[in-house]
């Protein structure tokens, strides 16, 4: 599997045409931005200081309108050249990496499947997708793409109602074909408080919901990790002691604790991110060497969840 | 007065909690039994069919092919106790492992779409026993704790609650060769 990027030709001549495109960019909006802020300025001497506000007023006005419309002129260039990088200098990377790798930047996974996946418990009121990765490693199908999703609560208070946004998930939502067939769901979450004291009330008290909670003989998976599903047998077929091994592994890899889920004969992993992936820089130059380590990084682990898990060994009638 | 009536209170839903914790337990210890018989059941209706396939093919299995023909009469007979059935399955399932094995002497064979599927369903119910099992052991661990614990110790045996056993491995089955073996021959 290639890894030097920053070698390739082809890689250097996109970022090099791309490079001018930023350049062009950069100085479009920083004058944007200079001029939003002159006129504010303006408006604010001539308002306060001087006491002429009307003219303070208009020429203000004047100079933010004019710096909009440079940040606003900008706006399809900037989605052309984001779209750019994407398409020729990510995309390039994938299939050096390998054939089957495909990104679409303007689609992701739907919200649906988002929901249906029971990753998590809170049904997003915002919910945003993009940079869908398509491909396949041998026999196992997978696509992932980056998803942002939040709830959001509402507070009264004397000036209306405030409305707050809180994230469910920021990252990576991955999904595979799994290797068994199996017809109920399992979900494995991170052993935080809440799901340690959820999983406690409903086994020693009562429990709400009809998922059952799963124990399981591997101490360090059992520590970090509480597992829920409808069907205890198959919850246990489809994390064997390997699985389990392989997943905690998988956990290490990972920056942040990873959740998983098993449903409809298929694999949904959530890796949190505290960062966006795939993403051009606008200030800063395109030419840094360590530019696309991070995200080429990232295909990569995702690229090898299929070999960690050992999803392409086809021996228990599912091909 | 009151404080008197809330303790009774009290300790009434505890014992009522406690009572039908135990019962819920027992009845997921005989459910997980079950849940094994059921698989094991599956995986004795595999053999006529394995048997025909392998009969076709070979010349020189047919000891193995009868041994495992009784060993099936005998596990679905009916007449037999869980733990000799456990044993017969252990068996079988040596048997079954090792005519596997054997396949490598059988290009024909090895080649023949039926016994591929009768191979990977077999591999699968070994998999699904696996986990039968596992479950049923889970389920003994959580009523053994219950029981044992205080202070579910001090009414277990007023009850007539007993600790169980959970289910050991064979040495036999602790040196087979993996599942995955069996398809890299």
């Amino acid at each position: 599997m290639p890894t030097d990027f920053l070698g390739d030709a082809t890689i250097q001549a996109v970022l090099a045409k791309l490079e001018i495109d930023r350049k062009k960019i950069a100085k479009r909006q920083t004058t944007g931005y200079i001029l939003v802020g002159v006129g504010i300025v303006i408006g604010c001497i001539f308002s306060f200081i001087f006491g002429i506000p009307v003219f303070g007023v208009i020429a203000g006005i004047i100079s933010a309108s004019v710096g909009g419309y440079f940040l606003y002129n900008t706006g399809s260039d900037l989605s052309a050249y984001r779209n750019s990088f994407k398409i020729d200098v990510i995309g390039h990377c994938l299939k050096s990496l390998d054939q089957s790798l495909c990104i679409t930047p303007d689609k992701g996974i739907y919200e649906n499947e988002f929901t249906e996946s029971q990753l998590f418990t809170t049904s997003p009121d915002r919910y945003s997708t993009e940079d869908l990765v398509i491909g396949k490693v041998d026999k196992t199908a997978f696509y992932f793409a980056e998803i942002h999703a939040e709830y959001k609560t509402e507070t009264s208070t004397k000036n209306g109602t405030k409305t707050e946004w809180h994230d469910i998930f920021k990252g990576i939502i991955f999904t595979a074909d799994f290797n068994k067939n199996f017809k109920s769901f399992t979900v494995v979450r991170p052993r935080d408080f809440g799901n340690a004291f959820g999983a406690w009330f409903s086994k020693n008290l009562f429990s709400i919901t009809s998922k059952d909670i799963i124990n399981l003989e591997n101490v360090d998976f059992e520590k970090a990790f509480v597992t829920y599903g409808m069907d205890q047998v198959e919850a246990r077929y489809i994390l064997t002691p390997a699985m389990m091994e392989r997943i905690l592994t998988l956990n290490k890899q990972s920056k942040l604790n990873i959740s998983l889920s098993f449903i409809n004969s298929k694999l949904y992993i959530a890796f949190p991110l505290d960062r966006n992936c795939f993403e051009a820089p606008i200030f800063s130059t395109l030419l840094n060497p360590n530019l696309i380590n991070e995200d080429i990084n990232t295909i990569k682990f995702m690229f090898d969840v299929i070999k960690e898990l050992d999803l392409n060994t086809r021996i228990w009638g599912r091909n | 007065m009151i404080i008197a009536l809330i303790i009774i209170g009290l300790v009434l839903i505890f014992g009522i909690t406690f009572y039908n914790g135990l019962i819920r337990k027992k009845n997921q210890v005989t459910n997980a039994f079950s849940a094994i018989d059921v698989m094991l059941k599956k995986r004795f209706d595999l053999i006529p069919n394995l048997v025909e396939v392998v009969k076709q093919y070979t010349n020189y299995e047919q000891s193995t092919l009868t041994k495992i023909v009784e060993l099936r009469a005998k596990a679905t007979s009916g007449n037999v106790s869980d733990a000799e059935k456990a044993s017969l399955d252990a068996q079988l399932s040596t048997s079954v492992k090792g005519l596997m094995v054997n396949v490598e002497n059988y290009p024909d064979l090895k080649a023949n779409t039926n016994f591929l599927n009768l191979q990977s369903t077999w591999t699968d119910s070994e998999e699904q026993i696996a986990a039968a099992r596992r479950t049923y052991n889970a389920s003994i661990t959580d009523y053994n704790n219950a029981i044992m614990m205080f202070p579910g110790s001090l009414f277990a045996g007023m009850l007539n609650y007993y600790p169980m056993s959970v289910l050991e491995t064979a040495e036999a089955e602790r040196k087979n060769v993996s599942a995955k073996d069996l398809f890299n021959n």
